[in-house]
């Protein structure tokens, strides 16, 4: 316990060093990257291992203010370095902790966090790198003395599974061979004649145009020339996403009817209810010198 | 004789060279009694553009140069004592005009912009114990650098929010620019001469706020707007507010009164939305690092609405 107590303490010490006061205020930073990570995720107990603390700025900076470490109390503090590279893409800046575990078991490392006014938007803000779990592993599990042994036994186990599997294998073979020569093949009924269904083609485009005219020239509504439009919509290869001025662009300027058609039919489709029935007898008379 | 609201438009493009999205976004928020907001470097005549459309219309033109030291009352006006009367009087502030350009607007302190900002909310400044309304017609014009330029302040969403409409000026074409050069070399900058009134400019808003959106087309504004909230979450932090949403239908209104129409279409919707929407979304971080501009995410969402 008492080494825990100094451990955290001086990992207060070391995040009180790397904390000015907030007062100062906080750097203006545009933050690209903050990562923290391991040398391994499976460490031993008593072999030391190290944290690497990875951020990465815009700017071009001599040192981060206000990176805050996590308290690191399960494990023991050994020794810290840290650099800052800066270059033309910015500074990247790497602190590695060198640590110690005394007990096997997980360990949950908390982020690292750095505090700085965001340089695109002018607001404070907290950035926080991933958490880290760590798997401490007893010491004599893979220990280098006991790699041989452990290999072996690995090896050993693989046979018999492999065996097992083969065993098996071979006897579904051995089932399913004899089942198929068992059943006989069953005679297959000729298939009772089925008498042909006049199938009925689908309409033309141009059909489909001339039935939607005859509706609208019985019932000049706004759905029937909603109707018209979709169809001529089609006729011409316009998708859901387009508009007119879409459409008018594909239609060679030449082809005068077809554009006036289509500009009648915005109209009718979309203007006020007073102005309706003339639109709509504009798009019925269009139709009728196109067709 | 009346003038149609494109003799305006006709009557800017005669003193810019290019810009086309810059004037017909001016007229539109003047159209649709909004303000606009023009950003983009300096150089590209944003001030110029502001200017021409004052003279074009036969109405009061006011300049503010937004500096970090301006305080409040340079903009709405102050109180002061007069020893001979031996009481206080007022004097109105520069806001007190129909065209009013906030030039380089991210200039100035949050006290000064939210001074400015109330003004075009409220449409009258509180100075002393008296409120004095503001002219009809009124309509700011701001211009603003880009945020990265040195010396600015952010623009708060909700301030950015008053605007109808933002435009984001783009450097002219070759073409464009050797013109800008010949004009120049030539001294031809010709003047605009007053082509509108003020009770035009009153009777083409009436005209507008009468122009038909059909029942599809709302729908289309709203799933124009939702669809913001709800896609490409990886680059928008916020979403579009209702604000946008009549904001767009009104600067459809205005478009289909430019096009000589009395009902708006799909087209007039999709054109105006990316005035409306790109100040009113929130977009995060990864803009910038991914490199991925606000305007193709805006291309984006709006390609992803199905037209009526």
């Amino acid at each position: 316990m008492a080494r825990y107590r100094s451990l955290a303490l001086a990992v207060t010490l070391a995040a009180c060093a790397l904390l000015p006061a907030a007062a100062q205020g906080l750097q203006r930073l545009t933050v690209t990257r903050l990562t923290l990570s391991a040398s391994t995720l499976t460490p031993q107990v008593e072999v030391p291992f190290d944290l690497v603390i990875e951020a990465h700025v815009k700017q071009q900076v001599t040192h981060l203010e206000n990176l805050d470490l996590p308290v690191l109390a399960e494990v023991e503090l050994l020794g810290d370095e840290n650099s800052i590279v800066a270059g033309p893409g910015g500074s990247t800046y790497t602190e590695r902790i060198r640590v110690v575990a005394h007990h096997s078991g997980t360990i949950t490392i908390d982020p690292v966090t750095l505090d700085a006014i965001d340089a695109r938007d002018g607001k404070a803000k907290r950035y926080s790198s991933n958490a880290l779990t760590l798997n401490v592993q007893a010491a004599g599990l893979a220990g280098p003395g006991s790699a041989p042994i452990d290999l072996f036994a690995l090896l050993v186990a693989a046979l018999r599974w492999l065996f097992a599997i083969a065993l098996v294998v071979f006897v579904v073979a051995i089932i399913f061979v004899r089942r198929r020569r068992a059943v006989a093949p069953a005679p297959v009924a000729p298939p009772e004649p089925v008498p042909a269904q006049p199938v009925e083609a689908p309409p033309t485009i141009e059909e489909r145009l001339s039935r939607a005219r005859e509706l609208l020239q019985a019932s000049p509504t706004r759905t029937n020339v909603l109707h018209v439009r979709t169809v001529v919509r089609e006729m011409v290869g316009a998708n859901d996403a387009e508009t007119l001025d879409d459409v008018l662009r594909r239609i060679p300027p030449h082809d005068v009817r077809m554009r006036s058609l289509l500009r009648a039919l915005e109209r009718a489709a979309f203007t006020h209810d007073d102005d309706f029935r003339t639109a709509a007898a504009d798009v019925i008379r269009r139709l009728e010198e196109m067709t | 004789m009346s003038v149609h609201p494109r003799a305006l438009a006709d009557a800017l493009h005669r003193t810019i060279v290019g810009q086309d999205a810059a004037v017909e976004a001016l007229v539109l928020a003047l159209l649709a009694n909004g303000h606009v907001l023009l950003e983009g470097p300096p150089g590209l005549a944003k001030t110029l553009a502001c200017r021409a459309l004052a003279a074009a219309l036969d109405g009061d033109f006011k300049r503010i140069q937004f500096t970090p030291d301006l305080l409040p009352s340079d903009i709405v006006g102050t109180r002061i004592f007069d020893q001979h009367e031996s009481r206080f009087t007022t004097v109105l502030g520069p806001i007190f005009a129909n065209v009013v350009l906030a030039d380089e607007i991210n200039r100035a302190p949050a006290k000064v912009q939210s001074a400015l900002l109330e003004a075009m909310q409220e449409r009258q400044v509180t100075i002393g114990p008296q409120t004095h309304p503001l002219p009809d017609p009124f309509v700011v014009m701001a211009t603003m650098n880009p945020l990265d330029a040195e010396g600015t302040y952010a623009l708060p969403a909700a301030q950015l929010d008053r605007f109808l409409a933002k435009v984001d000026v783009s450097y002219p074409s070759r073409a464009e620019e050797f013109e800008i050069l010949e004009r120049f070399a030539m001294n031809e900058t010709l003047p605009v001469h007053a082509v509108a009134t003020l009770d035009d400019v009153r009777r083409w808003r009436e005209e507008a706020h009468a122009i038909h959106i059909d029942e599809k087309l709302k729908h289309y504004i709203v799933e124009l707007v939702a669809v913001t909230r709800e896609r490409e979450s990886h680059y928008i932090d916020y979403g579009a507010s209702p604000r946008a949403t009549l904001a767009i239908a009104n600067l459809a209104r205005a478009k289909a009164l430019l096009a000589e129409r009395d009902f708006a279409l799909p087209d007039d919707v999709r054109a105006v939305a990316p005035l409306a929407l790109r100040h009113r979304i929130g977009f995060n971080f990864r803009v910038t690092t991914e490199n991925v501009g606000p305007a193709a995410i805006l291309d984006r969402l709006i390609a992803a609405v199905p037209t009526p």
